[in-house]
């Protein structure tokens, strides 16, 4: 069990190892209580519909498989909308609709299609938290570069001292600066993870 | 029944769809309440900043208690359009719903005018979806203050009534400074300002309730 979610939260983390979510990781993270909203919601969705879809693998006919994927996806992806709508409106002002568009993220179809239909639920469930971690943690540390560089604020509280020395850097509001930030924090963790190959 | 029959997946489909339809009907329901009171409060807030209201906490009753205690609420209809319209009974200052699409997507405000509709009063917005950091600053207190006192010049042309950014005239009393990387939201904003206010000014002069314009 550990090892699945070790494995799902750092050897293949879904943004930094698969690439994968990268629409909402530019979108959002130029605020950290976004970022952790938004977070909440894809990991809330992965395991939730991981364990689901693990459950009725044996029940679900192969030739509507993806539908009914996508099915039980887009329903939590609804009940996160609600619930952030309802216990966090002005988040929800700006978040909602990458909110909606969490059904057609990738890694919940990925984990889905790759693991969820061939393992057992718990297994499916730490597969799925897993990859929602890997991926939190990832727009949490963008957002921590991106917030305080772009409004002079983390977590919406200004940084010391601000008027003294700090500039609006206006690209890391804008989603050319997560590009910038993602493949410097890709280029970091890469370096740490992947083996160099001998020749 | 064979798991691949059309008659299994049809009936796995249906029942699918009904368990997990039920879910979202059953977190639905049990949160319009708190939908509908976020909703509310959003709107009593938004008016209670816009006319300058005093309020006792940050709840959604004081902010209730406040709107009710001073704001009355009426709609004004021209051609196809209804202006929804809110009076202070304290100072008489009017506030008129605008909108209009930004840079990104719609934005919706209110304008608080002085009874003569000579000047603006303040100014707030219940939505916007500009770029954070840049066009959404809109919202922020520096750019809404400047509108306060600020000179409406009915003689000009529709689209210069009220300036936002550069203008000819450097002692201007009708501009105020636009958001420095987010020129197309500020004359978006500025479009949509000028084109409500005619809109306003003549459905306003139609009800023939107040014809005593400063011009």
């Amino acid at each position: 069990m550990n090892k699945t979610f070790i494995k799902s939260l750092w050897e293949e983390n879904p943004v930094f190892r698969q690439v994968l979510g990268i629409c909402s990781t530019l979108a959002v993270t130029n605020l950290l209580a976004n970022t952790l909203f938004m977070c909440f919601g894809v990991t809330f969705v992965t395991a939730l519909s991981s364990f689901t879809i693990s459950l009725l693998r044996d029940y679900i006919p192969k030739r509507t498989r993806m539908i009914v994927q996508v099915i039980i996806i887009s329903c939590f992806v609804m009940m996160v909308d609600i619930l952030i709508k309802a216990l966090a409106p002005d988040i929800h002002r700006f978040i909602g609709p990458y909110v909606g568009l969490i059904i057609t993220n990738c890694i919940i179809m990925g984990r889905a299609e790759a693991f969820a239909s061939q393992n057992k639920p718990l297994a499916s469930l730490i597969d799925g938290f897993g990859s929602g971690i890997g991926y939190s943690m990832i727009l949490i540390v963008i957002a921590c570069i991106r917030e305080p560089l772009g409004f002079g604020t983390l977590f919406g509280y200004a940084l010391p001292f601000k008027e003294l020395w700090w500039h609006q850097w206006t690209i890391m509001v804008m989603p050319p600066g997560a590009f910038f930030m993602l493949a410097l924090v890709t280029w970091i963790a890469r370096a740490y993870t992947i083996k160099p190959v001998k020749k | 029944m064979k798991k691949n029959s059309t008659t299994y997946t049809l009936s796995f489909m249906a029942v699918i769809c009904i368990a997990f339809g039920s879910g979202i009907a059953i977190v639905n329901y049990s949160t319009q309440s708190l939908l509908l009171e976020n909703e509310k409060m959003h709107r009593n807030r938004i008016l209670c900043n816009a006319f300058l209201l005093d309020v006792s906490g940050q709840t959604s009753r004081a902010y209730q208690e406040s709107v009710d205690a001073t704001i009355t609420f009426d709609s004004l209809i021209i051609d196809t359009r209804t202006i929804p319209v809110y009076f202070n009974a304290k100072d008489s200052s009017i506030g008129f719903v605008f909108s209009g699409f930004g840079f990104w997507d719609l934005i919706t405000g209110i304008m608080v005018l002085t009874p003569d509709l000579s000047t603006i009063k303040n100014i707030r917005f219940f939505e916007q979806k500009e770029t954070p950091g840049l066009g959404a600053r809109i919202e922020e207190k520096w750019f809404t203050d400047q509108f306060k006192g600020l000179r409406i010049n009915w003689n000009a042309p529709v689209t210069e009534r009220v300036i936002i950014g550069a203008s000819s005239d450097p002692d201007a009393t009708n501009r105020v400074d636009a958001i420095s990387g987010a020129s197309q939201t500020s004359l978006a904003l500025m479009k949509t300002i000028n084109s409500e206010l005619e809109l306003f000014r003549k459905a306003d002069r139609s009800e023939g309730q107040r014809s005593d314009y400063h011009l």
